[in-house]
């Protein structure tokens, strides 16, 4: 069975422009000489958080190219607001990207280093150090706008960045890898930064090879593998539909004994098995089993049920799941 | 967000955009290792007129040119052929006219200029016009400096016309190379190499060979504009002197305009269609 | 059945001596310089001169008519070497730019220096990347000419009469090559861009000798000649091989020269080769 969902609720799959969409993958190939970066690759990405995952080498920082006109496609097309993007600079206004990599003018402070970038889509003198102040207060870097970058922690870096690709408050933010070099605090105030952004109103890519940053934005996502997309759309859905691969529940309680010998009366249960305190089931319906459960645990007939997880479900699952395709 | 500022981008013109790409790149270009170290090489000049200077006070033996004595007007036409025309300026298209998207490529900060909405060809010239202004900045004050130092005070009135076409020509050869690098920087692989043997090797070869080969450098046109004798040391000079062949000042210009303009175009245009792909 | 352990395993072979860490940087420097083709492209066109002259010795050994023009003399390896001086420099420039620059910007000073691997042996594996490269423009053709010269005149009449040749090849050859590798290395180990390290190489070269230029055309003396590596190692290589001096400067004061720049590049190198910046 495919490890690519037929239909995946949320998404279009179809590979026609869809209306909504922020940005349109049609074919879309990208080679290297011998080295093949994308392959063939039909995608829309809709409004708000979308993240992009994928390994080391998966593809996501020729995509995210690809997307910001850095790039040509060897085949097919992309489209960013309705319009291909590439040696298109008008629509740059209305995309703010932050690269992957570590690189600046050293020598400049974070404050004329943003003004100057954004005085290229068109600001005045004051108007840009204004928009500037404001993105660096937005990002906690206002108290260090007139130090150079070149003095800047890898975390203020980052975060420099970050301002620059939305001092000019564009639509969409395209962020690579935008947690890089953060401390854990950080990480969480930058991750919420997005979410407020979201809310504001502004559509968000964000690529990722650490997964459970990615699940705390959205739950909205694009994987991709060896240049290939694997899944796209809701990652619930996703995992839903990766049905060769049953569904994992945790469930503790004061009497997991009494909790088995009912599981077992079950059909969908494919496998069952202990730990102190807790039984691990395997179904091939999660949903009826959960509907199973909401009864037994307002009956009380097995005892009281005190904790019930899924480890699988979520992006780790799913990832592993279809990576091993 | 703050509804009191402005929100949205206003689309530039290619010359507003061109100018802004100037202001962002001057300063990092005028205080780069790169001009440290052109600093270095114009001082070289400067130190060199100190020394003639302190030589000529202590009454050392007369200055000869071509055989014939020459004072501190002669020097100066001397140190302006073989010092900056020959080689400096040359040498300075070469080193910053190749660089101008490479560094940026090498640095990785082409991203941040390439995803702003302006085209890539107003980024180079930008960047070619703060070129300009750092090497001219740097080049023509040693220049005067050079003069004053060299040309005696009762020959400065007459020779004064003299320094400001030296200048004007020095800054015109600054323009053609470094827009004839700006393409070369843009288009081919080892852009350096190809410069060096472009300026050490063909201009330097077919100027000495007879025949219309020479139409194909910038040196032909550049060296027709020179007012000053050419000093004749070594083979190579003494073959270029013997083959030499002046075209008129107003043809030179002429050309030389052209080659700015067309190399420009060329580097925008390459700029334009090429994918700049950085090292990971 | 026994179970084996699947975990990490201690290396139990054996290690080369401390001491040997250069030949491994040496090796691998060497092995990524083959793999580039434009490189071999680069060498091939290194030898070419080396075809000429066999092909000049040749015809000189084998036609009496031509004996007479073409016979090989101690200066035809003089100027053999001399000539090969564009190849050397084109060579230092491919190959050293890089050397230490792209360690540097790749923080992998670090990496090394924290290996069992003393700076010196570091500086003397990157030296010898290039020096080996180097003598393959310059020794060994050189030689290899003489050894032609043998067999195509079929007696030992010429190398006899000559004897001289050989350690004049070997040490102009070594002199030439150590000036050329340890200035490299110096300027790589400056900084972190191997364009700008090449950039440098080149106007150090090129400015030097356009300086000497300019002195002797406006003093029409040639003692100055120590100012320029180039024209230093050119009056060195009269010297050696018992030729007129090029220039009117003292042999000491070239080998005084020649000797503070090789002296400088290793201070430099000595200051520069570190596991640690310390940033200001």
């Amino acid at each position: 069975m495919s490890a690519v969902p037929q239909e995946v609720p949320g998404a279009n799959a179809s590979a026609g422009a869809a209306a909504g969409a922020i940005v349109q993958a049609t074919q879309l190939s990208k080679w290297y000489g011998q080295v093949s970066g994308l392959n063939d690759v039909t995608a829309t990405i809709p409004g708000g958080i979308t993240g992009l995952l994928g390994p080391n080498g998966a593809g996501k920082s020729t995509f995210m190219k690809l997307m910001t006109g850095q790039l040509k496609p060897s085949k097919g097309s992309i489209a960013v607001f309705g319009e291909a993007i590439w040696g298109n600079p008008s629509v740059y206004s209305r995309i703010g990207f932050c690269p992957e990599q570590d690189a600046f003018y050293d020598r400049m402070t974070g404050l004329e280093w943003v003004t100057a970038l954004v005085r290229l889509n068109g600001y005045s003198e004051t108007e840009a150090v204004a928009a500037a102040k404001r993105a660096l207060d937005q990002v906690d870097l206002i108290e260090a706008a007139g130090k150079k970058i070149g003095a800047y922690s890898k975390g203020m870096r980052q975060r420099v960045k970050m301002a620059q690709a939305l001092v000019h408050d564009p639509a969409l933010l395209i962020l690579d890898e935008p947690l890089t070099g953060m401390d854990p605090l950080m990480r969480r105030r930058t991750i919420r930064l997005i979410k407020d952004w979201a809310r504001a109103g502004k559509h968000i890519i964000v690529s990722s090879h650490i997964l459970h940053e990615i699940e705390s934005m959205t739950s909205n996502i694009l994987l991709i593998n060896n240049g290939r997309i694997l899944a796209e759309g809701n990652v619930h859905a996703i995992r839903d539909l990766i049905d060769t691969h049953p569904h994992t529940v945790f469930v503790r309680g004061a009497d997991p004994r009494a909790l088995a010998r009912r599981f077992l009366a079950d059909d969908d249960l494919l496998s069952l098995r202990f730990e102190p305190g807790a039984v691990i089931i395997e179904t091939a319906k999660p949903d009826a089993f959960y509907a199973r459960l909401t009864d037994l645990a307002a009956t009380g007939e097995a005892g009281s049920i005190d904790e019930v997880t899924s480890p699988d479900d979520n992006l780790q699952a799913v990832f592993r799941y279809l990576v091993k395709q | 967000m703050n509804g009191a500022l402005p929100t949205a981008s206003t689309h530039l013109s290619f010359w507003t955009a061109s100018r802004r790409v100037f202001d962002l790149s001057l300063g990092e270009m005028l205080w780069s290792r790169r001009t440290i170290f052109m600093a270095l090489v114009v001082g070289g000049p400067v130190i060199l007129a100190i020394v003639v200077r302190v030589l000529e006070m202590f009454g050392m033996p007369a200055l000869r040119l071509n055989g014939q004595r020459v004072g501190g007007v002669g020097v100066f036409g001397v140190v302006i052929w073989m010092l900056f025309l020959r080689f400096i300026i040359p040498i300075l298209g070469v080193f910053y006219g190749t660089a101008l998207m490479a560094d940026e490529v090498e640095d990785k900060t082409i991203t941040y200029l390439f995803t702003r909405p302006v085209p890539r060809g107003a980024v180079l010239v930008g960047k070619y016009l703060a070129y300009l202004a750092c090497t001219g900045l740097v080049v023509l004050p040693s220049v005067m400096l050079v003069y004053f130092l060299l040309v005696r005070v009762n020959e400065i009135a007459g020779t004064f016309v003299q320094l400001l076409t030296d200048l004007a020509l020095l800054a015109l050869g600054l323009a053609v190379y470094g827009a004839v690098f700006a393409f070369v920087g843009a288009f081919f692989k080892r852009p350096l190499i190809i410069g060096l043997v472009f300026i050490g090797g063909w201009e330097q070869t077919v100027m000495a060979l007879p025949g219309y080969m020479k139409r194909f450098t910038v040196a032909y046109y550049l060296q027709a504009l020179v007012p000053h004798a050419m000093p004749t040391e070594g083979v190579v000079s003494l073959l270029q002197g013997m083959f030499r062949d002046t075209p008129p000042i107003a043809v030179s210009l002429t050309w030389l305009t052209v080659y700015v303009i067309l190399f420009l175009y060329l580097a925008a245009r390459t700029v334009e269609r090429k994918e700049y792909v950085l090292e990971q | 059945m026994p179970i084996h352990d699947q975990g990490y395993r201690r290396y139990l072979g054996s290690r080369a001596a401390v001491g040997r860490g250069w030949l491994v940087i040496t090796k691998a420097g060497i092995r990524t310089v083959l793999a580039k083709r434009s490189f071999i492209g680069l060498m091939l066109l290194a030898w070419a001169p080396f075809v000429v002259r066999a092909v000049q010795i040749y015809i000189a050994a084998n036609f009496a008519q031509a004996a007479s023009f073409l016979a090989p003399k101690a200066e035809t390896f003089r100027e053999y070497l001399g000539q090969q001086g564009i190849f050397v420099f084109f060579v230092t420039i491919y190959i050293g730019a890089g050397l230490i620059a792209n360690d540097r910007r790749a923080n992998a000073l670090q990496v090394y220096l924290s290996k069992p691997l003393t700076r010196a042996e570091y500086v003397a594996g990157k030296f010898a990347i290039l020096f080996l490269f180097l003598v393959a423009v310059t020794w060994v053709p050189a030689i290899l000419l003489l050894i032609i010269q043998i067999l195509f005149a079929g007696s030992f009449t010429f190398f006899r009469e000559n004897i001289f040749l050989l350690p004049a090849i070997t040490l102009f050859s070594l002199v030439q090559v150590l000036v050329a590798t340890m200035t490299m290395l110096a300027l790589s180990s400056m900084s972190k861009s191997s364009r700008f390290v090449g950039v440098m190489y080149a106007g150090l070269i090129f400015f030097t000798t356009a300086l000497f230029n300019a002195i002797r055309g406006i003093t029409g003396l040639t003692s100055f000649a120590w100012i320029s590596p180039t024209e230093t190692l050119e009056q060195l290589g009269n010297l050696i091989f018992r030729l007129p001096p090029a220039f009117d400067m003292s042999p000491i004061i070239a080998v005084i020269a020649i000797v503070t720049l090789i002296a400088g590049s290793a201070w430099i190198l000595e200051r520069r080769v570190r596991g640690i910046e310390v940033v200001q």
